[in-house]
């Protein structure tokens, strides 16, 4: 029986937080173009490791961090809503297997240019601060974790005022809600889709790129974070709210079990709550039955 | 309320189908309300009432798409809430629907929608599809052939290789009845099946109800054309906010006054 | 066996066994290939049953492929047990598994599906590698002993091909003669509109299970024919990815047409092997060639390749008509 005590369980909490963040965002980059475009996009991973990736290779060429941060945000937007305009939008009168067949398309494609253009290996960002980690009750929290978690909290504000404030989002809500209406009142749904594209791939970049001083990121290493993301929207549900806290119970989950169980079957434990949470959602089970209504 | 006497006296008095008490809410709003109403065998009889009275509800509580909060769905005596719409159809009911729901992926055909409605004829297993295969190819061209003759007499042969989507719009509507016939049933819903046709298709369409009753099956006609309705239907069952307001011959229908103010609104002194 | 009357069926059996002593013997390579492209028919074919033409998109084939395989390996390698006995406890595995996960999962739908699918795949792969005293986790499994049937034990190449062959034969054949039969209609009208085909009497789920039964047996086949082949096996070929890689063989070759997949799997399998100079280009490749079909030629590979029968049928007997 191994020996806990409690700063390690307050470690736990801590990494679990973390990733919980991680998924947070990722999460909520699948959930607008989710709830938008009704497609859940597949190579949202492949943005997360663009993200990565493009940030460390423009800092190392010896552009400053702030600018290389801007720049790496805007092509990833931009990626995303040309790719749902030429990709996505053809196939979008076709069966959800061919969807989903396409944005694998798009996900292996994206996977093929980065190996192209970075190679095989990991590679690792220095952290945006330097300095010592903090110690919090016993436990270490490295000082990346407040620029995730300060990430995050910047994004859900932002957002928040995006899809409150602001005429654009308020139309992006009035697709997710109800298109036909939408484009009755003269919304323009193929640009909401769009937007909706560049939202999650500039999303998925970012949420790579805040946590790519802490994990070592290569050409394939966005699909399980992306996968991760999807289970925390069905934990926590379709809302912007609710796949955040979902991204953190995720977090958390998985780091107990990483850490109280064993790293090796931590994925069996955190797929099984996907599974249970797809078969006890509403909106899977009870759709069907919903559709024979009025 | 029904005791059992009083429901197998109505089977005796040749009833098919008898509606009771069923209600009927989706959150908060109600759809039915206590709606009863009984179809004898071999009888015509039309559904009506302003949009959104509960109609197409009723229709899919009695095929077993939706559950009702209470109330029962006899057929032949048998209570039907509760039973899963696969079993309810082995039962005999048919039905066509509102926005038709044609079989169109993988390249199904015309002639592979009307072959669908024979199903439970062939009820296929993976045993039988590998190991049985000349008795249930023997069993397939029978019901080809019935099928055939099913397109023959909607006038449907000429486009029985081609999809159903590239149908014009009363040949579906004739396609999804074809199909619902295959199975011989012994009760038909029929959910505004002449909804979209023109006046000439209608009229065909009422000679094609005519044929079909005279086969001896029991028809439940839910239909918002008046004339159709009042040419063809024996009884009538008039539904307002779900509940039942009215029922009769065409006759009494069109002279009751609680009917003219459900569709016209209040009267005007 | 009417599915024989066909004269090009014939001729594409005859090619396949005579291909060993013929083509064979000139580029000796190609049989190993060969033999890998056979258990990816199978694998394809056996989800297009499921997925093209029933409608069901499951992520998880792999993970049947994972039992099989497994299942045969331990038992053959570790147990010493035949590896016929093997492989049919592969099967009732496969298939328990696949009755107990199917009669929840299958009743939803769409994404969801896929996605609880995926996460059998996931859960089937961590706990192959969880367990190493059993599988030999992360470094594999290995000295499987050959497959052994009748006295006869499987060892050259050639006698590889030809088992595995046989098998994809039956094993096409079986979800073909599927595919057209009222099963096959049937299917295809749960694929299209269930609440429609419940009204025609069709039981929905129970349709559902058995095909999801059936296409993760043949998986487990495939599963089997590998470890004995490969003589070793890791969890690398069996993770997620292979599910998918699977999944856009379907989608490339033409879903629902179980011809359509076998193209695929032969295209994908095969692709490695013509770029291998330029090995990094292969994901990327198939990334575009994937979003080209999808998006210009709807019906797969497949159906490019019946256009281009249909075009030479039409130039040869073009002199006939005036």
């Amino acid at each position: 029986m191994r020996m806990i005590n409690f700063s390690l369980l307050i470690q736990f909490l801590f990494s679990g937080l973390t990733m919980g963040s991680v998924y947070a965002l990722l999460a909520v980059s699948l959930v607008i173009v989710y709830n938008v475009s009704r497609v859940i996009c597949f190579a949202q991973g492949e943005f997360f490791v663009f993200g990565a990736l493009m940030i460390t290779w423009l800092t190392s060429s010896g552009l400053s961090a702030p600018i290389a941060f801007l720049l790496t945000i805007l092509i990833t937007s931009m990626m995303g809503a040309v790719l749902e305009r030429a990709f996505i939008r053809p196939v979008s009168g076709s069966s959800e297997g061919t969807i989903i067949v396409m944005t694998v398309g798009i996900s292996l494609t994206l996977m093929g240019v980065a190996l192209l253009a970075w190679g095989r290996e990991a590679h690792a960002l220095p952290p945006f601060s330097k300095g010592e980690p903090l110690w919090i009750l016993g436990a270490c929290l490295p000082l990346q974790v407040v620029w995730i978690i300060g990430a995050t909290v910047l994004v859900l504000v932002v957002i928040w005022f995006f899809f409150n404030k602001t005429l654009i989002g308020m139309a992006m809500r009035a697709c997710a809600e109800n298109r036909l209406a939408a484009n009755l009142v003269g919304i323009s749904v193929w640009k909401m889709n769009i937007l909706a594209w560049a939202w999650g791939s500039g999303l998925g970049a970012l949420a790579g790129m805040v946590v790519a001083p802490l994990l070592f990121t290569q050409y394939a290493s966005g699909t399980m974070p992306m996968l991760k993301g999807f289970i925390a929207m069905s934990i926590g549900g379709y809302s912007v709210l609710g796949t955040v806290i979902g991204g953190f119970v995720l977090g958390v989950i998985e780091a107990y079990s990483i850490g109280l169980v064993s790293s090796q079957f931590s994925d069996a434990i955190v797929f099984t709550v996907l599974i249970a949470a797809l078969l006890t959602r509403p909106q899977g089970i009870f759709g069907a039955v919903k559709q024979a209504g009025i | 309320m029904v005791t059992k006497h009083s429901q197998k006296k109505s089977q005796a008095d040749g009833y098919l189908l008898n509606i009771v008490d069923v209600t009927k809410t989706f959150s908060g709003l109600t759809a039915l309300l206590r709606t009863s109403f009984s179809i004898k065998q071999g009888q015509l009889k039309a559904l009506i009432g302003p949009n959104g009275a509960g109609k197409t509800t009723l229709l899919n509580i009695i095929s077993g798409l939706l559950q009702p909060d209470s109330g029962h769905t006899y057929f032949r005596g048998q209570d039907l809430v509760g039973v899963k719409p696969d079993k309810i159809a082995l039962l005999g009911i048919s039905r066509t629907f509102q926005l038709v729901k044609l079989f169109t992926v993988n390249n199904a055909t015309v002639l592979d929608n009307v072959m669908l409605g024979a199903h439970q004829r062939l009820k296929p297993s993976i045993l039988g599809a590998l190991f049985s295969r000349s008795r249930m190819l023997k069993q397939e061209a029978e019901v080809k052939e019935t099928a055939w003759e099913m397109l023959k007499f909607f006038g449907l042969e000429l486009e029985a290789e081609g999809s159903p989507s590239s149908l014009p719009f009363g040949k579906q509507r004739l396609l999804e009845l074809a199909r619902s016939l295959m199975s011989e049933p012994h009760l038909l819903l029929l959910d505004e099946p002449a909804s979209g046709l023109n006046d000439a298709e209608v009229e065909n369409f009422a000679g094609i109800l005519s044929t079909i009753q005279k086969k001896g099956i029991t028809i439940l006609l839910v239909e918002h054309n008046m004339k159709l309705v009042m040419n063809i239907a024996e009884e009538i069952v008039v539904i307002d906010y779900g509940q039942k307001i009215a029922e009769g011959n065409p006759g009494e229908i069109a002279a009751n006054r609680k009917v003219i103010e459900a569709y016209l609104g209040e009267k005007k002194l | 066996m009417k599915a024989i009357k066909n004269s090009s069926w014939l001729l594409v059996i005859l090619f396949i066994a005579i291909y060993p002593m013929t083509l064979g013997k000139l580029y000796p390579y190609h049989i190993p290939l060969l033999i890998i492209v056979g258990i990816y028919v199978i694998l394809a074919t056996s989800l297009d049953l499921l997925v093209g033409v029933t409608g069901q998109i499951s992520l998880g084939h792999a993970g049947f492929f994972a039992i099989g395989a497994y299942t045969s390996g331990i038992l053959s390698a570790t147990y010493h047990i035949s590896p016929p006995v093997a492989l049919g406890i592969g099967l009732l595995i496969s298939g328990i598994v696949a009755w107990v996960t199917g009669r929840s999962v299958l009743a939803l739908k769409g994404y969801y599906l896929a996605m609880a699918t995926l996460g059998l795949n996931v859960v089937i792969y961590t706990l192959i590698v969880g367990f190493q005293w059993l599988t030999g986790g992360a470094t594999g499994l290995r000295d499987i002993p050959s497959f052994t049937m009748f006295n006869l034990t499987f060892k050259s190449y050639s006698q590889y091909y030809y088992i595995v062959w046989a098998f994809v034969l039956l094993i096409v054949g079986s979800c073909l003669a599927i595919l057209k039969s009222p099963l096959g209609r049937t299917l295809i009208a749960i694929h299209s509109d269930e609440t429609a085909a419940s009204i025609f009497g069709v039981d929905c789920p129970k349709y559902k299970l058995h095909i999801f039964v059936l296409s993760s047996l043949y998986a487990s086949v495939a599963g089997s024919l590998l470890a004995h082949y490969m003589g070793f096996i890791s969890p690398d070929d069996f993770s997620f990815f292979t599910s998918i890689r699977i999944l856009v063989m379907i989608f490339l070759g033409g879903a629902g047409t179980i011809y359509g997949p076998a193209v695929g799997a032969i295209f994908l399998k095969i692709l490695p092997e013509l770029t291998y100079r330029f090995h990094d280009y292969e994901l990327l490749l198939e990334g575009l060639i994937l979003i080209f079909v999808l998006v210009f030629v709807p019906g797969g590979l497949f159906r490019i390749l019946i256009a281009m029968k249909n075009q030479f049928q039409n130039v040869r007997f073009a002199h006939w008509k005036w």
